[in-house]
């Protein structure tokens, strides 16, 4: 086993080597080392309080003064220095319930939870599903995310490609269980807001009521900040209002989140640009001692063709996109052209066919292999009409009395090229055609319009034309000013801009309180340990990924309902039984090792432990071949793996998954439990010399010893 | 676009790049997946969102990454 980084478990081992080696003869010495260890337990459990800390330099103190012996005092002094050269990290471990260096296994997150940009502790809010725990699961949600049933709609969900789940079969649907929950607990009156801390006096100005820019301002309410969010848009939500379809994310999922912040005091002043409506003396001069900006990427590139400029029925993505959010449903065109081949360009083709256009098609100059939108929206797309033409190179816009006719385009070959693993397309000479079209919608992508940001004239960019941040606290080049979001990242993703938003939060919170800035980004924090779901191994490996219930067909061309109706409560619970509950077992594959090399039995057959190899994983084999020896379990540092006796049964079980139940044999001297026959048939065969076992007979160990000695202990007279 | 979505990879090398921070520095030898390609400019210029294995999901330089066989 390596050796630990961590602080707190160097000195728990530490501690537990010197009282186990008796050097600490004096028993108030050893007690007060006890009492240390216990409490270093705590921290390393992440179930210390504050009172915590102090009491360990208290008790460390008292071994220096009062220690009768060397070993004593340096005992207390080795606590006492860990503790002055480490207070940040027995504070995380306190505080955040945080260890970085993964030794203090309760306290390190799953791989869903590393891998979501917001830290959510997932594997925690997906038990509480399958618990039914609707609103306890959207609470815990909340500690990182507050916007539950956004994500649960919108998510590109990072964590599900990280899901081990996905190293047996498919990941587990997380993004529809957050839906699940939200939507459940929003409609039973359960979804609530936590207690906020009273006022500190202090105000901060958001600019922009996009995902990021909400979310800094929910964390900054709950932390009492006066917090005013600046929208230059009529209404709230920023780019998962105007940039993503209604059929995707209906407007009353944004309304009703929204209006928990609201209710937490956060004040919205709509249709106000900055640097236009307001500027940044004005908002000091009303006593904002700091600035967020998270504007967002709303500006369309160009794609810089001749006839672009010259008709009104070129429009770009975003705001055709922003145009039918805000209420305008007049189509574009009869047939229309959407160049792309992202998630916008989708989106703007799905929009136009529920807009009435006869006639629609996605050109890109790539092939389908190479298309950055998502594979089921792509999919949806196609289901619902949508033409895809690929290899395709827009050369013109050409039309007549201001109106557009085609688009003259060109076909293309992909060819790698010297140098690039990439595939590129290049013309082929001579295929020049026309696309008749009478509306194009140009979807390659957005950037920061930072017109908005001139009076900042020290605020510095990057060469990507995105604000320049300390990624760690995103903090800008000006001294109280912070930015976050695709004005930060270029067009990111909902989540991303969400964690930025606790992140930012957090670093203004730092800023006001004087406290250092973080020099790297937070890791995500666990919030529980909620128990693990028991099941029988054949459950854990026929449940399967729920198929997603859609919207008829006939309705998804006409009509912007939402397009995917969410699972029903049976879908729901089952699917959260399928977590294999990564934030308890670390997939170290101790297990794996003894059984099969030390035990030489070889019975668990868990090859989703490798992330590079995952070989095959059934658990329903461990049965055939498992004795219930435990040794898997004894070995076990996160207590993933039971073994235990219960009903007249050994059950061995990882995270609730039941691997083996074998019927107990019990002594036929005392009635004690002796172990499966399976086991003492194993123990029958090592230990050859355990005569009453080998005779047929079962009895355990305390008696096969009274049967077999040459005396009784107890009838034999004590010496005078 | 030179990296798909759910692609296998590396972090093999630091960036040059301005994008590259000094934190990174210990994500060098990681390996994760690929959660948000350049999705809509196709430019290998742009920054990209991966998942790497005990180390959280970031954006990072492409020039610093390469794909692992599967």
């Amino acid at each position: 086993m390596l050796e630990p980084k961590c602080p707190v478990m160097i000195t728990i081992n530490k501690l537990d080597k010197t009282i186990s080696s008796g050097s600490l003869k004096d028993p108030k010495s050893r007690r007060i080392a006890e009492e240390i260890l216990s409490l270093m337990r705590d921290i390393a459990w992440g179930s210390a309080s504050s009172e915590h800390i102090p009491a360990i330099e208290s008790l460390a103190q008292e071994l220096i003064d009062e220690g009768s012996a060397d070993a004593c005092i340096d005992t207390g002094k080795l606590v006492s220095s860990v503790l002055s050269e480490h207070p940040e990290c027995f504070l995380n471990h306190v505080e955040s319930h945080n260890c970085p260096t993964g030794d203090c296994v309760y306290l390190v997150p799953a791989p869903c939870q590393m891998a979501c940009p917001a830290g959510i502790d997932i594997p925690t809010y997906v038990t509480l599903i399958g618990q039914g725990k609707d609103a306890e699961a959207i609470e815990v949600i909340r500690e990182d995310n507050p916007f539950p049933w956004v994500c649960g709609l919108v998510c590109t969900r990072p964590c599900e490609f990280m899901c081990v789940r996905g190293r047996i079969d498919t990941p587990v649907s997380i993004k529809f269980l957050k839906a699940f929950a939200a939507e459940r607990a929003m409609s039973e009156g359960r979804y609530k807001n936590p207690k906020k801390q009273p006022a500190n006096n202090h105000k901060v100005a958001v600019i922009g009521a996009g995902p990021g820019g909400m979310s800094a301002a929910y964390y900054l309410a709950l932390k009492g900040y006066s917090v005013r969010i600046i929208e230059a848009l009529p209404v709230a939500g920023g780019m998962i209002m105007v940039g993503i379809p209604r059929y995707r994310l209906p407007r009353e999922v944004i309304d009703r989140e929204v209006a928990m912040l609201e209710e937490l005091g956060v004040e919205f002043v709509y249709n106000t640009r900055f640097g236009k409506d307001i500027s940044m003396d004005q908002l000091k001069a009303e006593g904002f001692g700091a600035f967020l900006f998270a504007i967002g990427a709303h500006k369309s590139y160009k794609l810089r063709l001749p006839g672009e400029s010259d008709f009104p029925q070129v429009v770009d993505a975003v705001k055709f996109l922003k145009n039918v959010a805000l209420g305008d449903r007049h189509m574009p065109g009869k047939r229309v052209v959407i160049i792309g081949g992202g998630n916008v360009a989708i989106d703007a083709a799905r929009t136009c066919l529920r807009l009435g256009c006869d006639e629609v098609t996605i050109a890109y100059r790539r092939a389908r292999s190479e298309m950055p939108a998502d594979e089921e929206e792509v999919e949806q797309a196609e289901e619902e009409g949508v033409k895809l033409s690929f290899l395709t190179i827009p050369m013109e816009v050409t039309g007549k009395d201001g109106r557009v006719q085609a688009l003259k385009c060109l076909r293309a070959e992909l060819v790698k090229r010297e140098g690039s693993t990439r595939m590129s397309p290049v013309p082929v000479m001579g295929s020049e055609y026309f696309m008749d079209v009478d509306a194009v919608i140009p979807a390659i992508g957005q950037q920061v319009d930072h017109q908005c940001l001139s009076e900042l004239s020290d605020l510095k960019w990057t060469r990507r034309n995105t604000i320049e941040v300390n990624m760690a606290s995103m903090a800008t080049s000006i001294d109280g000013v912070f930015a976050l979001g695709d004005a930060v990242t270029g067009p990111a993703t909902v989540i991303e801009a969400i964690g930025g938003g606790k992140k930012a939060a957090d670093s203004i919170d730092r800023y006001f309180s004087g406290i250092p800035q973080r020099k790297t980004p937070p890791v995500p924090v666990r919030h529980a340990r909620v128990d693990w779901l028991e099941m029988p191994a054949s459950t854990k490996m026929v449940l399967k990924r729920p198929e997603m219930d859609l919207l008829a067909i006939d309705r998804r061309r006409t009509m912007f309902q939402q397009v995917e109706l969410g699972y029903s409560e049976n879908q729901a619970r089952e699917e959260a039984r399928r977590c294999l509950r990564c934030d308890i077992c670390r997939r170290c594959g101790e297990c794996v090792r003894v059984c099969r090399d030390e035990m030489k039995i070889d019975a668990l057959q868990l090859g989703y432990m490798n992330f590079d190899h995952p070989v095959k994983t059934d658990f329903r084999q461990t049965e055939e071949k498992c004795i219930a020896c435990g040794a898997c379990a004894e070995n076990c540092t996160n207590d993933a793996m039971q073994i235990m006796d219960r009903d007249k049964e050994r059950v061995l079980m990882i995270c609730g998954t039941i691997l083996n139940r074998q019927k107990l044999v019990y002594c036929e001297e005392c009635g004690a439990a002796i172990g499966p026959a399976k086991y003492l048939d194993f123990i029958k065969k090592r230990f050859q010399e355990a005569k009453q076992i080998k005779s047929g007979h079962a009895v355990c160990e305390s008696c096969a010893r009274k049967k077999t000695a040459p005396f009784d202990v107890e009838k034999v007279p004590l010496p005078l | 676009m030179a990296f798909h979505r759910g692609q296998k990879i590396e972090v093999y090398k630091k960036s040059e790049d301005e994008g590259w921070e000094n934190y990174m520095d210990e994500f060098v030898g990681c390996h994760g997946v690929i959660t948000d390609p350049d999705s809509t400019i196709n430019d290998p210029d742009s920054l990209i969102e991966v998942s790497l294995e005990d180390k959280g999901t970031h954006r990072l330089p492409q020039d610093s990454l390469r794909l692992l066989a599967d």
